[in-house]
């Protein structure tokens, strides 16, 4: 996998799912960047600027919508791509996120590989 | 007219009509008669006056020939002096009582215009037939000069025959005129009369007809009205009356229990829709809640998989904690799994209580021991206050009240830090007290009304901080409930929350005295 030079932002209030999934990416050669809840994702997406929003949907302060709305709506953060991960699984949940602004959409649990496809997928080459 | 007979029922409306119509028809069939009697009456006049001018007729020709044979007798009389034998002056005799006998008939034809006119004609035919009477009694009494001239008297006999002829004519013109005048008055009144009923009947029917057809009408709306859905619709009663009243009242019933009906069927539905939506929701919830512990354990199981295979030693302690966060997980995955089988199991009316005696001071305390551990978690104090005194056997389930005391308990350690954990129980005669009493977070008043619903935590990303599965307190409130007690919660943002649950000691006694 060749993700040495790219910067992921984890928004997630899960102590557990965050810890998991930061050291698998940071195996996996991204550099992460951790949020725990709606408004530090929207200051460090300002701040750091990552390469790519991984957003968790149920969030304190903020929800994932909300921050996925916003960050659209802000021209200098408009263009990081964003993947929401949820435990909501319906397809009306998946055309939520996506109308909420999120470029691309993963289920919990986290198909791994698959995520990191879609990271590199939704990336302009 | 319409208004007139709008208060009459349909009934009352065709008797009316028909009683309208049948007594013109009388009216006119009397009239008619009125007419008949007239003709025949003329008939009868007619034929009087004809046989009294015969009768005239031939009783002037009788006096004329009396007349003519006296004279003769008379002439021979003085010239031969043969005398009259007794079979000639018989007949003579018999010929004048004839012509009596005629005048007499003359008198029963005539009426009270011709009475005077009779009586003189009368007394001058007696006073010449007396005369003539007695010319043939002395004809053969030669000695007597016999009176024959009589043409005064019989002059005057046919003058008032004459008479009483013009005036009987008279009479009968002047009848006839009068009966003429009848008829024609009577035909008239029966062509009007005909005219008449025609005319009104049709006015009649045209009235009943369009005063029938105006209800119907109505009632017609009405249907129409109730057909395509508008059920609110009211044929107006007031504006009918007898049938259609009661048609248009049953009409309306209908209506009112039609909508009843479609309301409950719609309420039904509703009632279906919202258990249908909650069984969905339902589903995404328990989909969604499995998923969280999943996630975690799929997560660190396929990382320590790929950290095994790395090169190099392996970070032990690392690699325990992750070991033990599967654990945990796996733990709470389990348990969420149970708390869906009871909730479902309560859901579905088939959770059994089995009530025992039993203390409950006891099972409270090996509860607490049980879960000590949980108190240090997150540095808290644990305090248990039972009142050993008030506190004794108890008929009810107690694997439920094992579970509310372990649900409430696990709740407050879980939303608490360095804080206070009081575990309290009492008792008198009809109840069992247990309170649950934290210095935690708390909850607003908004919190509070939605925390014993299933899968609701008092903030949606509580259970991502916290953990749980958003369905122990709506188990313990089933649990109560089922048990016939009651849950009390009293809370405040940032100062802690106290549950307090009331058991009754006996139910069965209980609810014998309740």
């Amino acid at each position: 996998m060749s993700a040495q030079h790219l910067s992921v932002l984890l928004v997630e209030d899960n102590a557990l799912n965050r810890d998991m999934l930061s050291r698998r990416l940071d195996r996996a050669g991204f550099a992460v960047v951790l949020a725990e809840d709606g408004a530090q994702a929207l200051e460090k997406m300002r701040d750091a600027k990552p390469d790519v929003v991984l957003l968790d949907m149920n969030l304190p302060i903020k929800d994932g919508w909300t921050v996925a709305s916003e960050a659209k709506a802000d021209a200098a953060i408009a263009a990081i791509p964003i993947i929401a991960l949820t435990a909501h699984a319906m397809e009306a949940d998946r055309q939520k996120a996506l109308s909420a602004g999120c470029d691309d959409y993963a289920t919990k649990p986290i198909d791994f590989p698959g995520l990191v496809a879609k990271i590199q997928g939704i990336l302009p080459s | 007219m319409n208004r007139f007979t709008a208060g009459l029922s349909l009934r009352a409306r065709l008797y009316l009509f028909s009683g309208a119509i049948l007594t013109l028809f009388a009216v006119n069939v009397s009239t008619h008669l009125w007419g008949s009697l007239a003709r025949t009456e003329s008939l009868v006049a007619y034929r009087d006056t004809v046989n009294a001018a015969q009768l005239t007729d031939d009783l002037q020709q009788s006096l004329e020939a009396a007349r003519q044979q006296i004279l003769v007798l008379s002439t021979l009389r003085e010239t031969t002096e043969e005398p009259l034998d007794t079979s000639e002056r018989d007949s003579a005799l018999s010929e004048l009582q004839d012509i009596d006998a005629k005048v007499r008939r003359l008198g029963t034809i005539g009426n009270e215009g011709t009475e005077d006119y009779y009586l003189r004609l009368k007394e001058s035919t007696t006073l010449l037939l007396a005369v003539w009477q007695n010319f043939y009694r002395q004809y053969n009494d030669t000695d007597t000069a016999l009176d024959v001239d009589s043409a005064v008297n019989f002059n005057d006999a046919l003058q008032r025959l004459g008479e009483l002829d013009q005036r009987q004519q008279f009479l009968a013109i002047q009848r006839s005129n009068a009966i003429d005048r009848t008829i024609a008055l009577t035909d008239r009144i029966t062509v009007i009369g005909f005219i008449t009923t025609i005319a009104v009947t049709l006015v009649l029917v045209v009235i009943l007809i369009r005063a029938t057809n105006a209800s119907l009408q109505r009632l017609k709306t009405g249907a129409q009205r109730f057909g395509s859905g508008d059920l609110t619709y009211r044929i107006k009663e007031s504006l009918e009356a007898g049938e259609i009243r009661d048609l248009a009242r049953t009409f309306n019933d209908m209506s009112g229990k039609l909508q009843t009906a479609i309301d409950d069927v719609q309420s039904a539905k509703a009632d279906a829709d919202a258990a249908n939506d909650a069984k969905s929701m339902f589903l995404a919830n328990v989909s969604h809640e499995l998923r969280t512990p999943l996630n975690a354990i799929i997560g660190y199981s396929e990382m320590l998989q790929d950290e095994i295979g790395d090169p190099g030693e392996v970070d032990r302690a690392q690699f325990r904690h992750d070991l033990g966060t599967i654990i945990f997980s796996g733990r709470q995955l389990l348990s969420l799994i149970n708390d869906i089988l009871d909730l479902s199991k309560i859901e579905t009316g088939k959770m059994q209580v089995g009530l025992e005696w039993f203390q409950p001071a006891a099972l409270i305390f090996q509860v607490c021991d049980a879960l000590s551990p949980l108190v240090n978690q997150y540095n808290n104090r644990f305090e248990l206050v039972i009142d050993n005194d008030s506190m004794g056997e108890m008929n009810s389930d107690p694997s439920k009240l094992q579970q509310i005391v372990t649900n409430l308990f696990s709740n407050a350690c879980k939303f608490t830090e360095n804080g206070v954990i009081t575990v309290a129980a009492s008792m008198d005669d009809e109840w069992l007290t247990v309170s649950v009493t934290d210095t935690g977070i708390g909850m607003t008043a908004d919190q509070q009304s939605r925390v014993f619903q299933a899968f609701v935590q008092a903030e949606s990303s509580t259970g991502a901080k916290y953990g749980g599965t958003g369905l122990g307190l709506a188990i313990v409130k089933e649990f109560c409930t089922m048990l016939g007690g009651t849950i009390d919660l009293q809370s405040q943002p940032g100062v802690g929350s106290r549950f307090s649950v009331q058991l009754p000691v006996d139910p069965e006694s209980t609810l014998a005295n309740a």
